[in-house]
Order: C-alpha cells, then structure tokens, then sequence
C-alpha cells in the first residue's frame, strides 16, 4: 500500500506555511489593524508636521530654542531647519515601527497555534522546527518590512512636495535611505525572532506580549543610537551595524530553534 | 498480511511518570486496531509516540518500515493522525485547511485539489467546501479532521477518539469511512472508548494500560471469557423438566432459567444445540426461536481492564 506523500521540497514548505500564516492574519482585523493602523498615523502626522512647518513661520522662542539644541543647524534659514528637524524625527518613528508592530504578530504565530490546538496537526507532518519558524518569522517581518518601505517611500514624495531644502536634504540622505532598506529588515528580523522564541516558552499572550515589550527594547535602543548619530553611520560602521544585527538574527532564530521543543509544546500544553 | 507497526519494549516517562511502559506491539497491514483503555491509561502517548512527535525513553519501533527516532520525518509522511482536538484553521476554508495539509505532504496541486476532492465528497463537506470551518458544527469539524489524516493516502492512520460527541449520522459516516480505508488496504489505529464501535469495525483489540495487557480478536476474547451461549426460548415459558433435559445433552457445559428462555453454554454449539433442539421438541417444548447470546465487549474490557 503506497502513500501519496512525497518529500516536498522545502521552499514550498516554507512558502505554504508563510501563506497561510497571511491569510489567517488577513482575516484577523485586528492584527491587519495593527500592521497598517500605526504606520498609517505616523505617515500622517508626518507629513501633516513638514507641511504645518512649510505654512507656519516658527517664532524667535521656537528658533533660539532650535538653536540651543541642535547648534550644527545655525546659520540655516529658521523655517529650513525647523522642517529638517521635524523631518528627520519622523524617520526616526519609521525606523521604530517595524521593531514594534510585527512583535504581536510574531507572538501570536505561536501562542495562537497553541491555543487553537492547531499545532499537533501541523508538527505531525513532515515539516521541520526549523522551517516551521522560519516561515512564521518571514510571515511575520515582511509584511511590516513592505508596509514600512511603502510609509517611507509615500513620506519621502510628499516631504519633497512640501517641504524645504533642508527637510528633502534630511529624508533622502544616503544614511537614512540605507537605514530604511537594510537596517529596518535586519532590526525587525530581530524583533520578530524574539518574539518567536519568547512565544515558544510561553502559554500565555499576554504574558508573552509584556515579556515581549521588555525584550524589544533594546532592539529600539538600537534603533535610536543608530539614528540620532551615537552610532555614525559611515561606511565602515553600517556595514558592521548590519553584519552585528545579522548575526543577532540567526542566533536568536537558531535559539528560537531549540527552544521550540514538540515534546514540551504538545504534552504540557493544557 | 505483513507487520505494519512493530514495537518491542518501548517505553515513555515524564519525568517521574511512567506514561508507557514496555509496550510489545505488532500490527498488520490492512487491518482495524483497536486500542483500548481508560483514560489515563497512556494511550494519547502512545498514538504521539508512534506518528514521531515525540521521542521515546527507550526502547525501539518500526512504523510503515521506518525505525522510529531515526527516520522521524519518513514515519510523519506515512501516517496520518486524528488527534483529540480537530484542530483546524477555523478562519480557512475546508477547501483551503485540506490543501494547505496536502501540501505540506509534497502533494502536487493537481493531486492535491483531486484529493481534496475526494475526501471532502466522502465525508459529504463538498458543497461547503468554500465556506469557513468556524461555521461548521463539532460533528463536521471531526469529519474535516479525519479527511486531513487521510489525504495524503497514509498507510497507517491513526484516529484518537473518531467519533466522540458526534450525532449517530456522522458518526455512521466516520464508521463507513473507516470500513473503506480498511477495504483499501490501509491500516486503521483506532482509539476508542466505543466498546460497540470497536467490536463492529475491529479485526483485532489491544486492552492497555500503560502496556498490553491483551491482544486479541473481539470474538475470541468474548468467546474465551464468557464461553458459546445459545438462548432457546420456550412457550409459553419453560418448565423445571425442560432445563433437566437439557442438562442432561451431552456437551452442555451449562443451562439456566432466564425470562422465559432456557440460556445453555457449550464448548461447541454447532455440535451441541441441534441435539438439544432434539431434546427439547422430544419432551414437549414449544420452542419458539433460538439465538446465539454475545457478552458485550463491554463485559470483556470491564472483566478485562477495570477487573484488574
């Protein structure tokens, strides 16, 4: 007596899981609201604050007090640097979205398995741990990487729009354009991996969301070091800061990994 | 028929818990297993052991030629599992749970829309194939979970608890499904607490309790515990002399009086209850219809299992 099971291949095991894990969040309105809802408001803001800076003059209080806080500003047009300022913290909120908003969904990709019962099913197949994750890690990263690159890519037309020299200098300097391309996958890898690996410890999602909060931190820490300048993005340094996060994603998922136990997850899990 | 499943000496321990122990086991190919026990009895953890989803404390296994914590990945693509929750994607179609499983098991998409298909005609879920499984009802969800375990033709199939909580309808349907698996060659694992359900569909019973205790045909077990009992009812009911005649056939083992009918048990019926019909007619008895008396295997797993 034959089977019709083959050995698939582990691309379309992978990319299979992936799918699906889209479509349940798809039909999840809640995490679709979370994905799209906190990009959507920063994009909004942002470009609502440029195009306020472009029509409002900023007062004498307003501009000493730029001056005294960002001193490598004077000496530029006041309205210029007021818009460059705003500009640049606004890409500072894109760079934080993808560390924080796929987090729940990482989360839920496993802990909402668990509870669903869903599980012992999908691990009595012939999918391994590791591309078990790793397809709910990349159902989980790209779409917040996409939604992120598009927020960046809509604020970037409209800063250029609307807003001065200094703002446009601001949103399409190389650092920045680099940041959003390469460090954003690579920082929210790392959020998504730590979200897995906490969920396959953990029973309970709001457990594992607060553990989740304290985790992530210092993913945003480095987020913001790496945008306010602490850490100088020149050549040398983002290519370490992109390596130094690359090898945090791989051994958060290869820990991730062992610590996805079936044994554990299937007898006790009540 | 060929040994499809084979343990010997396996054993699984939780910490201090021994869940199995020193399970010997030998299926066949192509036949209903029933296994049966009380709750607790570990038998959810055997199922687990034997699909490779989790590993033994020792001892070994071969399931469908594949050595058990060697070729883990080769046993998961060639059995299939009813596990005790039905553990569907409830936002998902039926269509889409079933393609998603065929796919994980390297079915091509023509094969697997074909299979798709053809279970979910089987299980009568086809015209709501598009629909979400959350809007099914327990009975329909079991039955989308049994043609999961089934869609990539596995060639043991393992069902914990199959019909548990269905009405009678779906749980006929599971019971015909299995009969055609097993009509296909197929082995069915079956768990069950449905002693009646396990008497009508098995070719043969484990009763265990963290290990074998007894392995047998359901007829063979009742049969040995409870002998051949052949119920002969008289009108308008029988008298003293009657039961006397009869106890004095040979080959009759036992005779009593019960509602009206005189219960006789015999080593061999078919050689016995002829000539106590004979007797019988000879010393006036009306006998109206005479039938073969079954212990359940109820009275069996009771005398069995619980007796011990």
């Amino acid at each position: 007596m034959s089977t019709l099971a083959r050995t698939a291949d582990r691309g379309t095991i992978v990319r299979v899981v992936c799918v699906r894990e889209w479509r349940e969040s798809l039909g999840n309105r809640l995490l679709v609201g979370m994905t799209v809802f906190p990009p959507l408001v920063i994009l909004a803001t942002g470009i609502a604050a440029v195009a306020t800076a472009a029509l409002v003059p900023p007062s004498e209080k307003d501009v000493a007090a730029l001056y005294a806080a960002s001193p490598a500003v004077i000496g530029l047009d006041p309205k210029d640097a007021v818009q460059g300022i705003i500009a640049t913290y606004f890409l500072i909120l894109f760079m934080l979205i993808p560390t924080v908003v796929p987090l729940t969904i990482a989360i839920y990709s496993v802990i909402g398995e668990k509870s669903a019962r869903t599980l012992e099913p999908l691990l009595a197949t012939p999918v391994r741990v590791g591309e078990l994750l790793l397809a709910k890690s990349l159902a989980s990263a790209i779409p917040a990487v996409i939604v992120t690159w598009l927020a960046y890519g809509i604020y970037l037309s409209a800063v250029s729009m609307l807003g001065s020299a200094a703002a446009v200098r601001a949103v399409t300097a190389p650092r920045w354009i680099l940041a959003i391309i390469v460090m954003v996958p690579l920082l929210t890898l790392l959020s998504v991996n730590l979200g897995i690996l906490i969920s396959t410890r953990v029973n309970d999602v709001r457990v594992a969301q607060q553990v989740g909060g304290l985790v992530v931190v210092p993913v945003v820490g480095i987020g913001i070091l790496q945008v306010t300048g602490r850490v100088v993005l020149n050549n040398e340094s983002f290519v370490g800061t992109a390596i130094f996060l690359l090898v945090c994603d791989v051994l958060v998922f290869l820990l991730a990994r062992v610590a996805f136990q079936r044994e554990n997850i299937l007898s006790r899990w009540r | 028929m060929g040994v499809v499943l084979r343990t010997e000496r396996l054993v699984k321990r939780f910490e201090r818990l021994t869940a199995v122990e020193d399970l010997d086991l030998e299926v066949r190919e192509g036949e209903v297993f029933g296994f049966l026990g009380p709750n607790g009895a570990g038998k959810t953890t055997t199922l687990r052991l034997l699909c490779a989803l989790i590993a033994p404390t020792s001892g070994t296994a071969e399931v469908a030629g594949f050595r058990l914590g060697a070729q883990d990945e080769q046993i998961r693509a060639s059995v299939g599992i009813l596990t005790e929750q039905p553990g569907l994607y409830e936002r998902q179609s039926a269509e889409d749970n079933l393609l998603f499983f065929a796919a994980l098991f390297g079915l091509s998409p023509k094969v697997a829309r074909a299979q798709t298909e053809r279970y979910l005609r089987l299980m009568g879920l086809w015209d709501r194939r598009t629909e979400a499984v959350a809007t099914f009802s327990r009975g329909m969800k079991q039955k989308m979970a049994i043609a999961r375990a089934a869609i990539h033709e596995p060639r043991i199939i393992f069902l914990d608890e199959p019909t548990t909580g269905l009405d009678p309808d779906a749980a006929r349907t599971v019971r015909e499904f299995i009969a055609q698996i097993r009509g296909e060659g197929r082995t069915v694992f079956l768990c069950t607490h449905n002693l009646d359900e396990a008497d009508r569909l098995c070719d043969r019973i484990a009763f265990f309790r963290r290990s074998v205790i007894r392995i047998d045909t359901p007829a063979h077990l009742r049969a040995e515990l409870y002998g051949h009992a052949t119920e002969f009812r008289i009108l308008p009911s029988p008298r003293p002399e009657h039961l006397v005649t009869v106890q004095a056939v040979d080959g009759v083992t036992g005779a009593q009086l019960e509602n009206g009918s005189i219960v006789v048990s015999s080593a061999d019926p078919f050689l016995v209850n002829p000539q106590v019909i004979r007797a019988l007619v000879g010393a006036g008895a009306e006998v109206a219809y005479v039938t073969e008396r079954k212990a359940s295997l109820e009275d069996v797993y009771l005398r069995i299992v619980e007796g011990m």
